[in-house]
């Protein structure tokens, strides 16, 4: 642990090295997220709910979003790189270290534009999400589980490069987790309805945790904590069995 | 020898079979079907609340609309503004430098022959997928003029993307830069709505902006709005575009400074 913790000091220093070019990218994410409420604004300018969901539930969701994605592609940046880091033989360096390489790898890269992503999500809660101490916590609550969810769906998918040497699959179950959780899930019907709680859980990232801030439902916090629990583990055991199969490039640097 | 003067067609050409080669070719499939799928789905359901149609469109129409759209900017390369503001940064477009070819002109066509074949892709596809989703197109001859109206928005995005990564001949970085672009397309461009459902104000202004040419155009053709003046727009703006990217390539070029080799 203590290790993970070293690692994740010297990669947020390394992020914010360069104040200037921290605070722009931070500033241009923000910017970046509040395009896509301009654009819900739009649409509820011309209908007062789309399939049960308003505004404010809709405020929620973008808060949820931005917060658990910006977790794991900014402060956990190297979720997203696995396929390549695989791809390119660039896991050299962490699995010469004396640690288990999953944790140390996850907080070893800072993406500092993400971090603009939480900055935001945490803002819009507290300015449209009527906040309190209570209504703060399960906010907190249940952006983790969905970062969980997402940092895991993340690191399933990029460890089947272990096994393909593509990084293809995992490109497009990237973007489409991150399209797919941007809108409510009540939009969709049967048979892709079912991949967001299941295969592609896209729900669980931002729609299910929406509600439960919406109406806190004891069931509904167990499925998402469940869930998390059921992709963390499957990430785990995947990179396991995978990261024997990997091929090592005598590359020290790009982890 | 292949003659100056067929560079660029060499380069697109080369781009064009590394595109169709490419594994990336169906992950970018994938991920336009999701998206358009997405899209598709959300205004279905707004119309459907509604009960009527949204500033002219009903819910057919936006579908072809947006799986129209969609293609435009899905077959694109992702983050192509940042990848050419980091090999001007880094120093590598010196390379091209030294060749006896316009880099901007090489790059542009190396870009376009990578593109069409993407573009070409996600229409065949989407465009049936359409007709499964929302019924026949509103006006089948229409379709006619979105194959050029569709080459004419994607040459616009590709050169605009260039014009705006040659400002890091003077910042450096443009990773920033990227994300606030494909924003614009996404709104101003027409890309995520139909222009006409933009408040007032926001129409306005969009407008009067070149990234209408980019998603707009060939999206509200295929939605059966058939205003061939559109193509004219396109291409106006694409002359605007690209002299002013073979200026500011120009004045970036005179003052390029690398160190190393």
């Amino acid at each position: 642990m203590r290790a993970v913790l070293a690692t994740a000091r010297g990669a947020v220093a390394e992020a914010v090295g360069n104040p200037g070019a921290f605070w722009s990218q931070l500033l241009a994410m923000v910017l970046n997220d509040l395009s896509w409420l301009v654009f819900w604004g739009i649409l509820f300018e011309r209908v007062p709910s789309v399939r049960g969901w308003t505004w404010s539930d809709i405020l929620m969701l973008q808060a949820v979003l931005t917060t658990s994605g910006g977790i794991v592609l900014g402060p956990l940046a190297n979720a997203r790189r696995l396929p390549e880091l695989i791809r390119t033989g660039g896991l050299d360096a962490v699995l010469a270290l004396p640690v288990r390489p999953l944790p140390v790898l996850l907080v070893r890269r800072v993406d500092a534009i993400n971090v603009g992503d939480i900055a935001f999500g945490v803002a819009l809660f507290l300015v449209a999400g009527h906040p309190t101490p209570a209504r703060f916590a399960t906010f907190v609550f249940v952006s983790t589980l969905a970062a969980v969810v997402f940092a895991s769906f993340l690191v399933l998918t990029g460890s089947l490069t272990f096994f393909s040497g593509s990084s293809s699959v995992s490109d497009l179950a990237f973007n489409a987790i991150v399209m797919l959780a941007s809108y409510p899930a009540d939009i969709f019907g049967g048979a892709t309805r079912a991949l967001l709680y299941t295969a592609l859980p896209a729900a669980f990232v931002a729609a299910v945790p929406a509600r439960l801030l919406r109406s806190f439902d004891t069931s509904d916090a167990l499925v998402l904590a469940a869930s998390a629990l059921a992709f963390a583990t499957a990430a785990t055991g995947a990179f396991t069995v995978g990261l024997r199969r990997y091929t090592a490039s005598s590359l020290w640097s790009r982890a | 020898v292949t003659p100056i003067a067929s560079w660029p067609v060499e380069a697109a050409r080369s781009a064009a079979r590394r595109s169709l080669r490419d594994g990336g070719l169906v992950a970018t499939l994938g991920f336009y079907v999701v998206v358009a799928e997405v899209m598709g789905a959300l205004w279905r359901a707004t119309a459907g609340s509604r009960g009527a149609d949204l500033a002219g469109y009903d819910g057919a129409e936006l579908t072809w609309y947006l799986f129209t759209s969609e293609a435009l900017v899905m077959c694109l390369a992702s983050r192509l503004i940042e990848r050419i503001g980091t090999e001007i940064a880094d120093g590598s477009i010196t390379v091209e430098l030294l060749r006896p070819a316009p880099v901007l002109g090489v790059r542009l066509a190396t870009e376009l022959g990578a593109t069409v074949p993407r573009l070409a892709a996600c229409l065949g596809l989407g465009l049936p997928l359409a007709w499964m989703a929302a019924g026949p197109p509103p006006r089948p001859w229409a379709l006619l003029l979105v194959l050029p109206a569709a080459l004419l928005a994607v040459a616009c995005n590709v050169v605009a993307q260039h014009l705006v990564a040659a400002w890091a001949f003077w910042v450096r970085n443009t990773g920033a830069v990227w994300f606030l672009y494909q924003k614009a397309i996404f709104i101003a461009g027409g890309m995520l709505l139909p222009l006409q459902l933009l408040p007032g104000p926001m129409r306005a202004v969009a407008w009067l902006l070149p990234f209408q040419a980019m998603a707009y155009p060939p999206a509200r053709l295929a939605a059966g709005h058939v205003e061939p003046w559109l193509l004219l727009l396109q291409a106006g703006w694409l002359l605007v575009l690209w002299l002013v990217a073979t200026a500011a390539f120009a004045a970036g070029e005179r003052r390029l400074q690398v160190v190393g080799g």
